[in-house]
């Protein structure tokens, strides 16, 4: 089985965040396994960054990304969107 | 290098040869002593932070120096976003470790330096900016821990520096050598002292002419022939000795402070960056001060620690439906955001110095240290109020574990009936040692007095208002035409 799109994974610094940010990077990597393989944001094939944020001040520094496509995520809710929406896009 | 891990942090301190006296003896291992090591915990969870991506972003930083990762806590802030960064970071790591874990001391000292050394050779022609430049790059490409040293213990607090009946009360030159300066005296209350790699030091006054010989700063190694350090007491420090696994309230972590004693120490020239040019020591004092006063947003992580275990507690009895008890706890994180708001304000109304380097907003770094000067202490009492009068009247988990009186004390002191009687213990225990054990040396007395005791903001307070502004916008709005 191939391992899908490289996503890039870039976390916010976590200072207080609103939900379990790991935890839900688990579950959508579990939830789209096969279609996605999170990888480090710097790898080389990265066809989308995805910032995970633990509120929406979404202050993790993504100037490094600039001109790639990036989703952000600010709560759970956004997290399951983004699982239907690769689901979408893929099938 | 750069970047070190945890456990690559705690072997480097074993390289060190460190002079350390606790309870009147000389300590051979000061990583395993069982009261130090909780303290070497916290500084090595800012080590193992910057390797966890959930945590990387404002745990690291990009070296303007080098363009290497390193981490946040060597790192000279060159922007607004370093700056909210820091105070971020300070209360995530307040809220992992509970107490205080030591490092920010060193990385404001640093950075005061930055933009002091600058400003002196700007005005007298001297190079230590260049050469602080390349101390600091040692700093960052070792990752080291380093100690910001400014409070001497000043003696009669009426008398100047040269008026003081011992001279060595101020941090002060004895010699000066083609090779370098000789230097005596101490720095008190040294957080993290013996956690740390290297020690800057730095006047604690803004000094004048006839203090000149006390107007210094340098950075040595922490085990430069010459230095001792002589622990610091902390309320309930002994528990650590007991060997067990509750009534430490905080199993993991704590802080330390020690007294630094610098009897007759050599400083090379390349490791001094103000070498008598008194003029600039309020700069270097204020900036730094200013830095500090930021730094605690760690109280606020630690105060996201005690707010937990207080709604735990009220849980635990079983009364956290009780209008009383959510209001209390309401009032909590009011205050603690509260302080949020201040550490993050500052932060966010920083400025750039000549030097490149980001400052603090020093009106608000000082209204915001001097609002921890208060709100601790305020939540400290509302956490003992919800905690109850058991949490100073619990027996030792001693007798939890003998078979004598560990049936009475699981039966009396089981409170909601699915709850282990253990951990309500164990929670009551950390609200102990937060409120008025060993990590209440941070939270309260240090909150107090550290970077500066409360009359140090209202000066700083009083001299950064603007008032003229305030009086011009009150007259014109009732009409005094002057």
């Amino acid at each position: 089985m191939g391992e899908g799109m490289r996503v890039g994974l870039k976390y916010c610094g976590g200072c207080n965040p609103e939900y379990d940010r790991v935890a839900l990077v688990r579950h959508i990597e579990e939830s789209l396994q096969g279609k996605i393989a999170f990888v480090s944001p710097e790898s080389e094939g990265v066809g989308l960054i995805l910032a995970v944020e633990g509120c929406r001040t979404a202050c993790a520094d993504l100037s490094a990304f600039e001109g790639m496509e990036i989703r952000v995520i600010t709560n759970i809710e956004a997290g399951y969107r983004f699982i239907q929406e690769i689901r979408a896009q893929v099938e | 290098m750069t970047m070190m891990t945890a456990e690559q942090y705690e072997e480097s301190l074993r390289r060190l040869n460190l002079v350390v006296y606790m309870f009147g003896k000389r300590i051979g291992n000061v990583v395993d002593d069982p009261i130090i090591r909780p303290s070497m915990n916290a500084v090595a969870k800012t080590y193992e932070l910057a390797y966890r991506p959930e945590h990387e972003d404002i745990m690291t930083a990009t070296s303007h120096i080098t363009g290497n990762r390193i981490n946040r806590f060597t790192h000279i802030h060159q922007s607004i976003e370093d700056l909210v960064k820091k105070s971020k970071m300070g209360r995530l790591l307040g809220r992992e470790t509970g107490c205080c874990f030591q490092r920010c001391v060193g990385m404001d000292a640093l950075n005061a330096l930055s933009i002091v050394t600058f400003d002196i050779d700007a005005k007298h022609g001297t190079k230590y900016y260049k050469r602080f430049v390349k101390y600091l790059e040692y700093v960052q490409e070792n990752d080291f821990t380093v100690d910001g040293a400014m409070t001497d213990p000043k003696g009669d607090r009426s008398l100047p520096p040269h008026k003081q009946p011992d001279p060595d009360q101020f941090m002060h030159v004895v010699e000066e050598r083609k090779d370098g300066i000789i230097v005596r005296g101490a720095k008190a209350h040294q957080t993290g002292a013996v956690n740390s790699h290297e020690i800057i030091i730095m006047p604690t006054l803004a000094m004048r002419q006839e203090d000149k010989d006390y107007a210094i700063s340098f950075a040595l190694p922490s085990d430069a022939e010459g230095i001792t350090y002589i622990m610091g007491r902390q309320s309930c420090d002994t528990r650590k000795l007991e060997g067990g696994t509750m009534d430490q309230g905080n199993l993991l972590f704590g802080g330390h402070e020690a007294l630094v004693v610098f009897d007759n120490v050599f400083v090379p020239w390349d490791r001094v960056f103000m070498f008598k040019e008194y003029e600039f020591s309020r700069q270097l004092v204020e900036q730094f001060a200013a830095y500090h006063r930021q730094s605690y947003a760690c109280k606020v992580g630690v105060g996201d620690v005690i707010i937990g275990a207080a709604q735990t507690a009220a849980e635990y009895n079983g009364v956290e439906k009780a209008s009383h008890i959510r209001d209390k706890i309401v009032e909590m994180n009011h205050l603690n955001e509260t302080l949020y708001c201040g550490c993050i304000a500052c932060a966010s109304e920083g400025h750039k110095e000549p030097s490149g380097t980001y400052c603090v907003n020093i009106l608000l770094a000082n209204v915001h240290k001097h609002n921890v000067t208060r709100f601790p202490f305020e939540i400290s009492r509302i956490a003992q109020d919800i905690a109850g009068g058991l949490m100073v009247t619990l027996p030792s988990e001693k007798d939890l574990q003998s078979p004598e009186t560990a049936k009475w004390l699981k039966k009396y002191f089981e409170a909601h009936h699915d709850i282990p009687t253990e951990n309500r213990m164990h929670i009551l225990r950390l609200i102990e040692n937060l409120t008025l054990g060993t990590a209440a040396t941070n939270y309260l007395t240090e909150s107090m007095h550290g970077a500066g005791s409360p009359q140090a903001q209202r000066i700083m307070i009083s001299r950064r208002i603007n008032m003229q502004e305030k009086q011009r916008a009150a007259k014109k709005l009732c009409g005094i035409e002057e």
